[in-house]
């Protein structure tokens, strides 16, 4: 369920000593989650760079402080789940701001695909790694669900949603992105902010998959 | 009305922000306030004791938490029943946790503020019915799902593309053969049979938030009748080298067909995206159940592919979408291998990149491991291993026979990816036996002449230990000086200036006890004296013994 962060290292040793072997084979191992993270969301910066040639002055008075949150990971669950799920989150919020219709026309479109398709991809790869850690938890939580039935008879319905705190975090602060490009009316000054700012998160994001390669 | 149905649910949710009402204070106060909140609207309830008194309102306040700051909620004013809504779109923000506060007003009097415990309100909020637009072809159903809530929705604003549907369906006339599918909004629903009444009902989940929404009214549809040109079926998709291959199956004659494909993350945003289906080059017109297209023609990604056919009759429907994801067809090149006879009986394999695959430097980081087959010539008995090294030795093997290997690459805990083909298989001989008996010969005459050169080694080695660690008795030169000096003066004391000073103990009876020591100290001298001769004459003896021994072991050496 958890992977090793030494065999991963290993296997990254490894697959660099071989030299380099394979081209884009999507393994679905999760256990070379942080490579594959680490270069998503490298090429998406990459993108969000190139998709324009240089910040606007006219827009600099517009811009806003959207406070990314620095503290996203509770320290109650494991890292690796929780940096995942915090990665999903992320992932899940870019993408709807980019995939949004009013995108900004000066924007190469090409560039702006790429973004949506290596968001989608990530988000592809996350869910199914997500997907099959909750599948092994099941069996576990079933068993405690049963134990604990007979003592809380107040129960949700439809289980209590399983968000983080620190994802609620970057719910608001993907909310403060939204509002910002709908009160600006998705102008031209307003998508430029929006694309440095959502540059910075991708750069947090790529320091922290760093912890995912440690322990 | 169907609101109803989650409401029942919910019931239990804001039963734990209710807190029990303020006794006494005022009786006009509400109690027992209770939220429901299903898309973005609010509902709210409440008891009071004073429903019989005429004139009486009721009001509610919010604010975002420690914001200290109470906006009037708008649908909810000097309300005479006990129960009111409002929307999402009044707070602005349903991420924040907001309080609550309503209170009773009769006149001029306002009774004291019910408090609700703070809530966050996506976190509380039932995702409700979806909305459902369907259309049928002979043999599927075609679904245009809009998400729960209003377009302007904001609680599920950011939550749009990630919602997921799941579908139920059944034939009108039995409703115990169901079927659940998954479902993105626009989707379609395969393996119908034609003119058949079909009824669903659809619900939204958020599956990684393990949120499941409430099931959509049941809608019914018939299927048209059987379709006069049948589409393609069984979709395949192969990749070899640099294309890619489709293949299709259609066992009617005269038909030509035409592919598209779609990227994947269409799929997931609501809204129509039949006009992002795009040509798929060279499928086309095509007469033949396949085609192939170049690799470099689609960048990087997941795609839905789905195939037609035409004939004098008309055209299809479009056939099952086939997910495609470009890396996932990916081969991964057969390693290249040589192989080198080491000994008679072992052979040194060693695996590495093609050139192609060396050129083609996209996403390589994954870990590699390679199956090796291998096999006596002459036999058909196979030895299979895994191997993560790239060189690694067979050992055990016959001398002079021939032995050919063979290898390909997997990728590490990948289920799902078959791995390369088998590289060329590559055949050695391994070392005749007899060079095992030259190796010997070659061996044994080292070995000889070695020896004497290392029993002089040896010597010298000990030598040095001796030297170090049990030196020769000698003193040091400077004691040596002084004892060299004694001796001279012993022989003056004993002999001359011994009998100079018993002329001095005749005259001066003072000096007798000087004469007594000197003496005595003579007597030590000559017995340290006598020491040291004799040590050293030992020493020089060892030493020439030892330096014969060795003259003498040398020629006996020489000779074996």
């Amino acid at each position: 369920m958890i992977t090793k962060p030494d065999g991963i290292r290993k296997y990254v040793w490894l697959a660099c000593l071989m030299g380099l072997f394979i081209t884009g084979i999507l393994s679905l191992d999760c256990n070379s989650l942080n490579v594959r993270l680490r270069r998503v969301t490298w090429q998406n910066l990459q993108l969000l760079s190139t998709m324009s040639n240089s910040f606007p002055i006219e827009c600099l008075q517009e811009r806003k402080a959207f406070e990314l949150p620095q503290e996203i990971l509770s320290y109650t669950q494991p890292l690796q789940k929780n940096i995942k799920e915090a990665f999903y989150e992320m992932s899940k919020q870019a993408f709807h701001i980019f995939t949004q219709d009013t995108f900004q026309s000066t924007w190469e479109e090409k560039h702006l695909r790429q973004v949506q398709i290596g968001l989608d991809h990530q988000l592809q790869y996350l869910e199914q790694c997500l997907e099959e850690e909750e599948e092994e938890n099941e069996d576990t939580r079933e068993r405690e669900e049963l134990l604990s039935a007979g003592e809380e008879t107040l129960r949700k319905p439809s289980g209590a949603p399983v968000l983080q705190l620190g994802n609620l975090d970057l719910r608001r602060y993907f909310n403060r992105i939204d509002r910002f490009l709908k009160d600006k009316k998705h102008s031209h000054c307003a998508w430029e902010i929006v694309r440095v700012e959502i540059r910075r998160c991708f750069y947090f994001f790529q320091k922290l998959t760093a912890l995912l390669r440690r322990r | 009305m169907l609101a109803l149905l989650g409401a029942t649910t919910l019931m239990l949710v804001a039963g734990r922000w209710v807190l029990p009402a303020a006794s006494g204070e005022a009786n006009l106060k509400p109690e027992n306030v209770e939220i429901h909140i299903i898309d973005d609207n609010f509902f709210l309830k409440w008891n009071s004791s004073s429903e019989s008194v005429k004139n009486v309102t009721f009001s509610a306040d919010y604010q975002i938490l420690g914001t200290d700051n109470w906006k009037k909620l708008s649908g909810c004013q000097h309300i005479t029943s006990t129960k009111c809504n409002f929307s999402s779109v009044e707070l602005e923000n349903v991420f924040e946790k907001i309080e609550l506060r309503i209170r009773a007003e009769e006149g001029n009097n306002t009774s004291t503020w019910y408090e609700v415990e703070p809530f966050v309100p996506f976190l509380e909020a039932q995702i409700g019915p979806p909305d459902v637009h369907l259309e049928a072809e002979d043999k599927a159903i075609i679904l245009s799902i809009s998400p729960p809530g209003t377009k302007d929705s904001i609680m599920w604003a950011m939550d749009r593309s990630s919602f997921r549907y799941s579908v139920v369906i059944w034939k009108n006339s039995s409703s115990l053969e169901e079927r659940t599918e998954t479902v993105y909004p626009e989707d379609k629903i395969y393996k119908l049979s034609p003119e058949i009444t079909y009824c669903l009902k659809v619900k939204a989940e958020l599956r990684l938030q393990s949120r499941v929404g409430c099931y959509s009214p049941v809608y019914c549809i018939n299927t048209t009748e059987r379709h006069k040109v049948p589409s393609p079926e069984n979709i395949q998709i192969n990749a070899d080298n640099q294309i890619y291959v489709l293949k299709w199956d259609y066992p009617y004659e005269n038909a030509t067909f035409q592919a598209q494909w779609l990227r994947a993350f269409f799929k997931k945003i609501p809204g129509n995206h039949s006009d992002k289906w795009k040509q798929i080059p060279n499928c086309e017109n095509v007469t033949s159940t396949h085609c192939v297209f170049p690799r470099e023609v689609s960048s990087r990604g997941i795609y839905y592919v789905r195939v037609r056919a035409s004939n004098g009759n008309g055209t299809s429907f479009w056939s099952e979408e086939k997910e495609f994801n470009t890396e996932m067809k990916t081969i991964i090149f057969p390693p290249v291998i040589s192989v080198k006879s080491v000994t008679d009986d072992s052979l040194h394999v060693s695996v590495g990149a093609s050139e192609e695959s060396e050129n083609m430097s996209v996403n390589q980081l994954y870990p590699l491991i390679y199956e090796v087959i291998f096999w006596e010539n002459t036999s058909n008995a196979e030895r299979k291993v895994l191997e993560k090294r790239t060189n690694f030795i067979f050992p055990d093997l016959k001398p002079l026979t021939v032995y050919c290997v063979k290898a390909r690459a997997l990728i590490e805990n990948d289920r799902r990816n078959k791995g390369s083909s088998f590289s060329d298989t590559v055949c050695e001989k391994t070392k005749p036996g007899n060079t095992s008996k030259t190796w010997l010969i070659v061996g044994t005459c080292t070995a000889l002449f070695s020896i004497p050169v290392v029993i002089y080694v040896v010597s010298v080695f000990l030598r040095c230990v001796k030297y170090v660690f049990f030196p020769s008795s000698k003193p040091p030169s400077s004691v040596d000086e002084y004892f060299s000096d004694q001796p001279l003066r012993n022989l003056l004391l004993s002999t001359s200036e011994e009998q100079t000073e018993r002329c001095f103990i005749i005259e001066n009876a003072s000096i007798i006890t000087e004469i007594e020591e000197t003496d005595e100290i003579d007597e030590v001298h000559k017995k340290y004296s006598s020491q040291t001769s004799q040590d050293s004459g030992n020493y020089s003896n060892e030493d020439e013994n030892s330096g014969s021994k060795i003259s003498e072991e040398f020629p006996q050496q020489d000779s074996v």
